[in-house]
């Protein structure tokens, strides 16, 4: 068919239910509003890693939905999580990234979080320690007992990632992701390993447009690396796995690196238990994403900043017995195309910037096709279908049609 | 001409190539055993990185395949200030720092209809360049590229 007018563009496309979504589950306010409330303050999401708070004091800062939180390792070792709130005016207790409590502040004592405002502390378990001029104040109304931190669901789990969860009834997190982990758990688990890669973008597209293509591996048209160094007949025959709870697992194979000019083998540094230069990826629901290629490990994690706007953290792994050689290694092999001067990760980010651009808020509501069938393997886009049904039960709303209740269509559907 | 001055004019010169993406040009200033890196402190994850660590052969290959990739073609354009020079003990070396600020230069920006023809500050940071100089000529033997930026959004396939 040459170029289609307006009604032809809009028709409904000639695939099966679910082989395509409507955009306006990448532009609309309201979803991107329902998606915080409804599923990431509901979600388990790996704020950072352990390494990155290594010693008793240690703290790191980040957000969830908006939340502020704060991750302190204690000095009996444990790892918590907390809301980055004091409790008497609501100021943000602790501003810088990470740092150490282990010294004082100019508000307050070593070994406690101090809010600068009023010189509130509190220890390593939230609990309140110190209100300033407390009986003067509050006589015997309200004690220090009243305003402990709110403490958060937080687990260190699948490699040392610091999982928080901020609804105090989700299921475990072992029952949430644990079984897609079952590909990768012997390697991540083996020994401790360390973070040596940080960096973060911010592109003007939908977080679902990069889980998306984190899910899809179609558009390896776009990066010469992988069409050098995958193509061939057993990279086409990976499988993508569909999982409890809207995860999946994209399977393995084994990767020829050297037949991009200038890269090499990983063989030599695979992680534990790991055949060499084999790549496993896992994403799991709303925006998660593990990729081991070999002797590397990435992590992405998506903060939604609105519908049209995404944070995307980046952070490179490797094993924290490596040598000073051995890390470099795998530093390298991460960076060149995972690094942002590496030949993949550029790629995709104009890839989903250019997707941001055409479907952002108050454009025309179009169709996405999610309907390539290649039986589960590379090129199927399987993943990003598992992913929208996920999607439509938590929002309650048809990814293809979002304006209708997502439970209306599964009733109407068993009923046929 | 002083040493110095052979120095600070070297940087301007490999500046100006950069800007002119005029990449093996740029190359044939350094040695053969020229070492390129980018790298970055992070307090988030409290580490020293490397953003990108490679030889002149490395260099090599990657202006080579440059083509082969998708890249965003906004033009990069450096402003280099050259801080300090400072001579090893037998004058054949020297060490120099410089403060580098790069746009960029939308070109495909956002929306191109939109952002084309606006410059936008990209990346900050210091060359920490080492030369060695010989005859009045002064070659590049390694450059690290500190930058100060752990946000790093789209338009950095090429080299800085």
């Amino acid at each position: 068919m040459a170029a289609r007018n307006h009604d032809q563009w809009m028709a409904t496309p000639p695939l099966q239910k679910g082989e395509w979504i409507d955009s306006r589950v990448y532009t609309d306010y309201q979803i991107f509003e329902e998606e915080n409330e409804k599923i990431f303050k509901n979600a388990w999401v790996p704020v950072c890693h352990e390494s990155e708070l290594s010693k008793p004091y240690d703290f790191r800062t980040t957000s969830i939905a908006r939340e502020p939180i704060i991750v302190c390792r204690g000095p009996d070792n444990q790892v918590r999580a907390f809301l980055n709130v004091c409790p008497h005016r609501g100021m943000m207790i602790e501003r810088r990234p990470s740092g150490s409590f282990f010294e004082g502040q100019p508000s307050g004592n070593p070994k406690r979080m101090t809010c600068m405002f009023h010189g509130w502390q509190f220890d390593m378990k939230g609990s309140c320690v110190y209100v300033s001029r407390e009986k003067e104040g509050y006589q015997d109304r309200l004690c220090k007992d009243d305003v402990g931190l709110r403490r958060l669901r937080c687990e260190v789990k699948f490699g040392g990632f610091v999982w928080v969860n901020l609804n105090d009834k989700a299921p475990d997190l072992e029952s949430w992701a644990g079984k897609p982990f079952e590909c990768l758990r012997k390697s991540l688990e083996a020994e401790p390993l360390e973070v040596f890669h940080y960096h973060k973008a911010i592109v003007d597209t939908n977080y679902k447009l990069w889980h998306d293509t984190n899910c899809e591996f179609y558009h390896d048209f776009m990066h010469y690396h992988n069409r050098v160094t995958g193509f061939n007949d057993a990279y086409f025959a990976r499988k993508n796995e569909a999982f409890d709870n809207g995860h999946i697992v994209v399977g393995t194979f084994e990767v020829n690196y050297d037949k991009y000019e200038g890269f090499e083998s990983r063989a030599s540094l695979s992680f534990p238990h790991l055949p060499p230069n084999q790549w496993y990826m896992i994403d799991l629901f709303p925006g998660i994403n593990f990729n081991l290629r070999g002797s590397a490990l990435r992590c992405d994690v998506v903060t939604p900043l609105g519908p049209n706007k995404t944070m995307i953290e980046f952070r490179g792994l490797g094993l924290k017995s490596d040598s000073k050689e051995d890390r470099m290694t795998r530093i390298n092999h991460h960076n060149s195309i995972w690094g942002p001067f590496g030949r993949n990760l550029h790629e995709d980010l104009i890839g989903v910037q250019g997707q941001g651009n055409t479907m952002m808020p108050g454009t025309e509501p179009r169709r996405v096709l999610h309907g390539r069938q290649e039986n589960q393997t590379i090129h199927d886009e399987n993943g990003m279908r598992h992913y929208y049904d996920e999607w439509g039960k938590w929002l309650n709303r048809l990814p293809s049609s979002p304006d209708k209740p997502y439970a209306a269509a599964s009733a109407v559907t068993a009923a046929e | 001409m002083s040493t110095c001055e052979t120095v600070r004019d070297a940087i301007y010169q490999a500046t100006a190539l950069l800007d002119d993406q005029k990449w093996n040009d740029w190359l044939s200033m350094c040695d053969e055993s020229f070492q390129y890196s980018i790298t970055s402190w992070s307090p988030e994850i409290n580490y020293n990185m490397t953003y990108l660590a490679a030889s002149k052969k490395d260099m090599h290959h990657l202006v080579d395949l440059l083509p082969k990739h998708n890249t965003d073609h906004s033009p990069l354009h450096r402003h280099t200030s050259v801080y300090s020079v400072t001579p090893s003990d037998d004058g054949k070396t020297a060490k120099a720092v410089s403060s580098v600020l790069i746009f960029q230069n939308m070109l495909d920006g956002t929306n191109s209809h939109i952002d084309a023809g606006e410059s936008r500050l990209f990346l900050i940071g210091r060359y920490i360049d080492t030369l060695q100089v010989e005859d009045g000529k002064a070659t590049f033997l390694s450059r690290e590229l500190k930058l100060d930026n752990r946000r790093l959004d789209k338009g950095s396939h090429w080299p800085l």
